[in-house]
């Protein structure tokens, strides 16, 4: 797993985030981008019960919502409340 | 010095008050904040980044509330949008929130403009498919361009040559873009304007380049937010107060068949909005509140409790601390810049707006002046982070990758007197502690203006950071009594005026905000963008196709219909001009009408027309025009300067001294005088002339050229043909109708497209060699061609009555050994104060040396703080293009 996928991951920008715990400036990839052992599983769409089928690109199904729509694995979904982790 | 010690000594025999009324110099400003710094730090190393939570949100909304109307439509959409994206909050930050998850983040708006993703889509996917790069190479291109992204790299995918993408996400844009393929603003607009008799001519123009901007692709923005609603009343009041207009308006058209029945639906619509809005504070309060649940710093986790609490009385409440007060002024700007592509939304008097709170907390005791500047600081970083995605042609060409979020001072108050607060003088002193390009301050110069705050402020702006800039009030409030006269602007009215966008004088009002047991008029923004019109038309350019016949000889396109004329007098040259000139405001503006009329009707903005004064009032949104006053459309020129200049050679070496035919001038011109171009030479400013074989053919006519009368020398013979210039538009502007069915007015300010205008522009008449940058502005003499001093370019520019236009725009580079000290301070206020006595209405300064500017050319990584003023604005000299670059190089530099 990698830092962006741990629920400690702070966002900065498309190369880099900020680990909560440590304050430390993290890579998304290369070297030094794989997660520590106090990774616990993010809040994305690709962790939540209501999401499935997800196509080779991350395209999935959605059926937290009254009405059923795609989304993407990585969106965020700390503020969705239909979020249930897998 | 033994002088003014003199004089300081006869003043004080005469029982006059001697005592400095700023006696600080530039090294005197104290260190910033340890909070800022380490924040603004990790600033520097932030690339702008785009990403899709925010489209993806808004979109599935759209799809599930299809049928419902639209500005309905729209609300629920954005509301979705807001409620639903990741909030990100960084260890150290006191004042939150962000546009997006990311710190420099931003996202495309498929809504707006979606050709630009959809052309590019068979790319983009095969960027995501192309096999995964050694990990080696996965890595970020550091170098010149501070936080630029313009090249794609491991597993982001470059954006507009400016924002990178995650690998991942491209997918979803591709998808999210999809959709709105033939529902955009862009594509919809598109449709309606070829239908346009003359939609061939404005292609024409904008192939050519003589124009330069979709207002599609800016919508909003050059205008003034307003604070009051929130301040006033609180989300959860401005609900309720939703609730009781929906039931009073609802089915009920009063005297209005045409728009009353849309109150109803307006109400509707905002209490969608402010639920957003709310939503989106509440939930940095649960993330607050979820990162105490991880520290284990007690310092930092009572930091995210206290952020906790602020953040859920933001959501609900009105605010009842300073703190809470700019939070949330902060969290409506996010909100409006957020529902539109858009640069230039300005804070407005931001100062005299939170005066109420500062002074309350200050009495209170609960605050100091430290902490409100702590606050203050870290507001200037969060100001800077906000980014605008548009495509490159717009975020390099016309913004230099800069959002123009202007913050006013001074003027005066409603009863009259100065309207300078308390909480000014720690907002410039923030802006020198704090050094970011935003926002950029503005200072509405007025004779009632405290001469502590004044010299304060031009203490300021000796540091090098280009502000504050220097504005006329008396100049702006002139110009709001004869533009708004008609939509029933008065003389209290007219005194809440200020800055949207760089430059652009924007209407405001007053409105009584309830506070601490008083009622405070505070002012704010009520009009509309003035950031759309017919904009960027290259005045250089249109001369030059005068004497090519109407053919661009650049790209080949026949711009207009040849005049076949001799061009035998020198008003024949106007004639023409003004009469291409009349043409291309006709036809543009139909386009643009079409354009913004789209926007209106199918993109309605929803945050701000909750926010703008008298929509809530009158039940309308902007687009209807819900704001108090609408005639805020306008026309906006590059390179007038140039212009000018050229017909000054045109008049001097062709028509009165009748050295050269009008065909041998235009021959010189075709050939760059015998020169390279700057294409050629790579260089943009003509620093730097390269002969080619013919240079010898046209040395004399060059010569002459270079030495015929300039602008900026108090020389009548060129400053007569400025003023004919602005006597000859002024009609032309006030017989246009804009969408709002209202009249246009002239806006003379330059962005960066005297860049690109000046790319595409041969060489002209008055010594400019083809594809070097204009000259900037509008009152900026052409770089070295002033020769007599500043108060010359003073005398130059104020030949005209400059209240009659939107705004003027003037650059100064100075050395800073000339304004070095007290007494340098006291000298650049008496050359700004020359200047506004006039009738001049701006001026800014860059205080800095040329040859600081030329080694930060060479070595950018070593000055990736350093700013500069480009026009209306200041940026990281690092994030501007190489034209803009060599243009403010080459501007005169005035020293001791």
């Amino acid at each position: 797993m990698k830092h962006n996928d741990c629920a400690n991951f702070l966002n900065l920008d498309c190369e880099k985030g900020m680990c909560a715990l440590t304050k430390g400036i993290v890579p998304l990839d290369g070297e030094g981008s794989d997660a520590c052992p106090q990774f616990r599983e993010g809040f994305h769409c690709a962790n939540c019960k209501n999401f499935s089928e997800p196509d080779k690109y991350g395209i999935g199904t959605c059926s937290g919502f009254e009405k059923e729509n795609w989304t993407y694995a990585q969106n965020g979904a700390f503020c969705c409340e239909h979020y249930l982790q897998k | 010095m033994e002088n003014e010690s003199r004089v300081q000594e006869i003043l004080k025999r005469r029982g006059l008050d001697v005592t400095p009324v700023d006696n600080f110099t530039e090294a005197d400003v104290p260190e910033p904040t340890e909070r800022f710094t380490k924040l603004i730090n990790i600033y520097y190393l932030m690339k702008n980044t785009v990403d899709m939570e925010i489209p993806y949100w808004y979109n599935r909304f759209w799809w599930e509330n299809e049928g419902d109307v639209p500005v309905i439509r729209r609300a629920k959409a954005y509301g979705a949008a807001l409620s639903r994206h990741t909030p990100t909050i960084w260890p150290g930050e006191k004042l939150v929130m962000n546009k997006t998850k990311n710190w420099r983040g931003a996202f495309p708006f498929p809504w707006v403009d979606a050709s630009f993703f959809n052309a590019a889509a068979e790319a983009l996917m095969n960027e995501v498919d192309a096999p995964p790069e050694a990990a080696a190479d996965a890595v970020s291109i550091v170098g010149a361009g501070g936080g630029n992204v313009t090249q794609s790299y491991g597993n982001v995918v470059s954006i507009a040559k400016k924002f990178g993408m995650r690998k991942e996400e491209i997918p979803c844009l591709v998808k999210v873009s999809k959709y709105w393929d033939n529902g955009s603003v862009e594509s919809v607009s598109d449709r309606y304007s070829k239908l346009v008799p003359e939609f061939k001519k404005w292609k024409a123009y904008r192939d050519s380049v003589l124009i330069m901007f979709d207002s599609w692709a800016i919508p909003q923005g050059r205008e003034v937010i307003n604070y009051y609603m929130p301040l006033q009343y609180g989300f959860d009041r401005i609900i309720e107060l939703c609730d009781e207009k929906i039931a009073e308006t609802l089915g009920e058209a009063g005297d209005d068949g045409i728009l009353g029945m849309s109150r109803g639906y307006y109400y509707t619509a905002m209490k969608e909005t402010a639920k957003g809005m709310s939503h989106w504070a509440e939930n940095y309060a649960k993330r607050a509140a979820y990162l105490a649940g991880l520290e284990s710093d007690p310092i930092q986790k009572k930091e995210y409790e206290e952020i906790a609490d602020v953040m859920h009385n933001v959501a609900h409440k009105k605010p009842a601390s300073f703190r809470e007060a700019l939070q949330m002024t902060f969290l409506c700007h996010l909100g409006v810049v957020n529902e539109d592509p858009q640069s230039g939304q300005s804070i407005g008097r931001l100062g005299q707006v939170l005066q109420p709170f500062y002074a309350k907390d200050l009495a209170d005791g609960t605050t100091t002046e430290e902490e409100v500047i702590e606050l203050l600081e870290l507001y200037r970083l969060k100001i800077t982070s906000i980014e605008c995605f548009a495509s490159s042609g717009v975020t390099g060409g016309v913004l230099s990758g800069n959002t123009f979020n202007n913050l006013s001072m001074g003027g005066l108050n409603y009863d009259g007197l100065t309207a300078v607060t308390p909480l000014e003088y720690l907002i410039v002193e923030a802006g020198m502690r704090a050094r970011t390009p935003q926002p950029t301050l503005s200072v509405l110069y007025d004779e009632k203006t405290p001469e502590d705050f004044l010299m304060k402020c031009a203490r300021c702006c000796k540091l090098g950071m280009g502000y504050p800039a220097w504005m006329n009030n008396q100049g702006g409030m002139n110009y709001m009594l004869r533009q708004y006269h008609d939509e029933g602007m008065n003389i209290y009215d007219a005194r809440a005026w200020c800055l949207g966008g760089c430059l652009e004088s924007s209407p405001g009002c007053f409105q009584p905000l309830e506070y601490n047991g008083r009622v405070w008029m505070i002012p704010g923004g009520a009009a509309p963008t003035a950031g759309t019109g017919i904009h960027f038309t290259g005045l250089p350019k249109l001369l030059e196709l005068v004497l090519t016949n109407g053919v661009d000889k650049r790209t080949g396109i026949k711009v207009f219909e040849p005049h076949n004329k001799k061009l035998e007098t020198f008003e024949e040259v106007w004639e023409v001009w003004m009469s291409w000139m009349r043409e291309l405001l006709e036809v543009s503006n139909k386009i643009n009408n079409i354009q913004m009329d789209v926007w209106r009707k199918i993109n309605p903005p929803v945050v701000q027309s909750l926010l703008k004064a008298d929509c809530f009032k009158k039940g309308q949104h902007i687009g209807d025009c819900g704001a108090r006053y609408n005639g805020s459309i306008n026309f906006e020129s590059c390179g007038t300067i140039n212009f000018i200049n050229s017909m000054a050679s045109l008049k001097k070496n062709v028509y009165d001294d009748k050295k050269y035919t009008i065909e041998e001038m235009t021959d010189a011109l075709m050939d760059n005088f015998g020169f390279k171009t700057a294409f050629e030479t790579g260089v943009f400013s003509p620093d730097r002339r390269e002969a080619t074989e013919n240079a010898s053919k046209y040395e004399q006519i060059f010569y002459d050229c270079v030495n015929a009368p300039k602008y900026g020398n108090a020389d009548p013979y060129a400053d007569s043909i400025l003023k004919d210039y602005e006597d000859r538009m002024l009609p032309e502007m006030l017989r246009l109708r804009s969408y709002y069915g209202k009249q246009y007015y002239m806006c003379q300010i330059s962005v960066s497209t005297h860049g690109p205008q000046g790319a595409i522009t041969l060489a002209t008449s008055d010594g400019r060699l083809a594809g070097t940058t204009y000259a900037d502005g509008s009152m900026s003499p052409a770089p070295t061609t002033d020769k007599n001093g500043i108060y010359a370019v003073f005398e130059s520019a104020t030949c005209y009555d400059h209240a009659m236009c939107q705004n003027s725009q003037m650059n100064v580079k100075i050395h800073p050994t000339a304004v070095k000290g007290i007494n340098g301070t006291k000298k650049l206020l008496d050359v700004i104060r020359a200047y506004m006595r006039k009738g001049g209405f701006h001026v800014q300064f860059n205080i800095t040396s040329s040859q600081t500017l030329r080694t930060a050319q060479q070595k950018p990584d070593d000055y990736r703080d350093l700013m500069v003023r480009v026009a209306g604005f200041t940026q990281y000299w690092c994030e501007i293009g190489k034209p803009i670059q060599d243009e403010v190089i080459y501007r005169t530099e005035y020293d001791a």
